[in-house]
């Protein structure tokens, strides 16, 4: 998105647009592609509805610069408005989302129970669809430089490096899509990978190699960043030859992958080693009546595209769960 | 200019204030002159469009009122004016306390409309129990929340800022639009948004919830939390 665009997070949420009393039929945990998918079905099938998102409507989608893979955009959608379409149509079935960090959840009776940070919702079912965020980088500066040159989201960052150097480290899409994006307004990207090949799209990979500002360093590893108040230098290492080199640069973006956000539920269901939320072929998780979607599970794609599938299908499982209940 | 405002989002815009906006609310907005000192050709480009996105809202209702002053030193002094631009909501919750200092555009301008809401209602959503903690600050607390337009991310900082100083004024809220303003963002290292500076002492970075955010106040005034 343009810095002079007006953007829309929401109506303006207030706490008397959820009804402490009622029993809701679902309660949707987070407002991406998944979570939104499933407030378009479930409102659909009249199922009593309420969606919670903490930060920001749309998902991490909505960080992406443009999106050329969602079918039905031949010429790409940029990520802020695609989000910003899922929001209005969810919108348009289940009614307002409402900004509202969940804080535990715990099941009894048959009945889940949402601490909120304003006030208790109780639900029959639960669709978690809470997303996942950056790894953080495997340095021992990590802490002391994140915010001092060390980022995992260029747009919003990007504005910080006009004519700067910067790292971006990663071999995937969301690395190639943030090496793109940053060359708009640094002066030198690099690329560091651990592999000798990239993992993203061959597309990418296409538009990556033809940038004239971009340079690659494959088989590198991050070993250390120095500086004394913020990022000046990145000490790599070559995986094969284990020579190591000290590249001066002014930020470094991580992209090596993402971590899920199970705070929520890491006691409650089985997980993967990766702490991903195992699901069966209805996103149904080991407890019953939760259900999980997107990148939060343990799906071996995770694209929009798959976030929404699962959204679907979490909410007809659902269905079949209330009958069985009720019966 | 051509309008910032698409005609359906004019619409939505205006049926938010007609079905929220209960009392008056001021918009008061602090520019340079025209050829004045402290133009430049960087922060000129951002000005117009400051100026165009606050007429444009308060032109979507009658009880919204805009107020523009052109190096008026005397009403920048009134109002602790620190840069310009400089957008001010006055409402009967807040005094001079809830202050947006550069372009309110990108995802910002969700920010400005709910802010709107809120002083016009004169209260705000935060839960109880943080209300109370709030209003228990006596002492003065200044929030600067770096942003940039493009951050998703930030409105919750600014919103959280904001709606702390609607509970106590005390606090000043305020948002700074990192590109516009170099020497702030210099000053404070920020090179990350959201970025949070609490009294010149307590930083962090990032969207948190409300009472992490209230604890770090509480840490910059160096009491122990107790809420």
């Amino acid at each position: 998105m343009n810095e002079f665009n007006l953007s829309f997070r929401s109506d303006v949420p207030r706490e008397k647009d959820f009804d402490k009393g009622v029993l809701y039929d679902i309660a949707i945990i987070g407002a991406g592609p998944g979570g939104l998918t499933a407030a378009i079905y479930a409102g659909r099938s009249r199922l009593n509805t309420i969606v919670l998102e903490k930060v920001s409507l749309g998902g991490l989608i909505i960080v992406s610069d443009w999106v050329e893979n969602f079918p039905g955009f031949p010429d790409g959608i940029s990520g802020e408005e695609l989000g910003e379409r899922f929001r209005k149509q969810a919108e348009k079935f289940v009614g307002k989302i409402i900004l509202n960090e969940v804080m535990n959840i715990r099941k009894e009776n048959n009945q889940f129970y949402l601490n909120t940070e304003k006030g208790e919702i109780r639900a029959k079912s639960v669709i978690l669809s809470t997303g996942s965020e950056p790894v953080k980088l495997p340095v021992p500066e990590e802490e002391k430089f994140r915010g001092k040159g060390i980022s995992y989201c260029a747009t919003c960052d990007a504005a910080f490096f006009k004519d700067k150097t910067v790292c971006v480290i990663g071999g995937g899409d969301t690395a190639l899509h943030e090496a793109i994006y940053l060359s708009k307004f640094a002066r030198r990207v690099i690329l560091l990978h651990r592999r000798s090949e990239l993992r993203a799209a061959k597309m990418l990979q296409e538009e990556l190699f033809a940038n004239p500002k971009v340079e690659l360093k494959l088989n590198s590893i991050p070993v250390n960043v120095l500086g004394d108040k913020k990022v000046e230098e990145i000490v790599i290492e070559n995986v094969q030859t284990h020579q190591k080199e000290a590249l001066q640069v002014d930020g470094i973006f991580g992209a090596i992958g993402e971590k899920p956000n199970i705070d929520l539920v890491k006691n409650l269901v089985e997980l993967t080693e990766k702490g991903f939320i195992k699901t069966d072929v209805n996103k149904e998780t080991s407890l019953k009546g939760l259900f999980a979607v997107g990148d939060v599970t343990d799906a071996p794609l995770k694209q929009v595209v798959t976030a929404c599938a699962d959204g679907a299908i979490a909410v007809t499982s659902v269905e079949q769960y209330i009958k069985n209940l009720e019966r | 200019m051509e309008k910032l405002l698409k005609e359906n989002d004019e619409t939505y815009v205006r049926q938010l204030f007609e079905q929220n906006l209960k009392d008056p609310v001021e918009l008061v907005l602090f520019l340079e002159k025209d050829g004045g000192d402290r133009l430049n050709q960087f922060n000129e480009q951002y000005h117009q469009y400051t100026e165009e996105i606050a007429k444009e809202i308060s032109a979507l209702s009658d009880r919204i009122k805009l107020t523009i002053y052109k190096g008026d030193l005397e009403k920048e002094k009134e109002y602790g004016v620190k840069n310009i631009s400089a957008l001010f909501i006055e409402g009967k919750n807040t005094s001079k306390n809830v202050v947006y200092y550069g372009m309110p555009s990108g995802h910002e301008f969700s920010s400005i409309l709910e802010d709107i809401v809120d002083v016009s209602k004169g209260e705000t959503d935060l839960n109880a129990k943080i209300k109370e903690a709030v209003k228990r600050i006596s002492s003065n607390v200044e929030i600067f929340v770096f942003v940039t337009p493009t951050c998703p991310y930030c409105p919750k900082a600014v919103r959280t800022a904001h709606q702390f100083a609607m509970e106590n004024k005390l606090i000043n809220g305020v948002m700074v639009e990192a590109n516009e303003f170099p020497e702030w963002s210099e000053k404070y290292s920020v090179y990350t948004v959201p970025k949070i500076v609490i009294n010149k002492k307590v930083q962090f970075e990032g969207a948190v919830s409300e009472d992490v955010f209230l604890n770090s106040i509480y840490e910059a005034l160096g009491i122990k939390l107790t809420f």
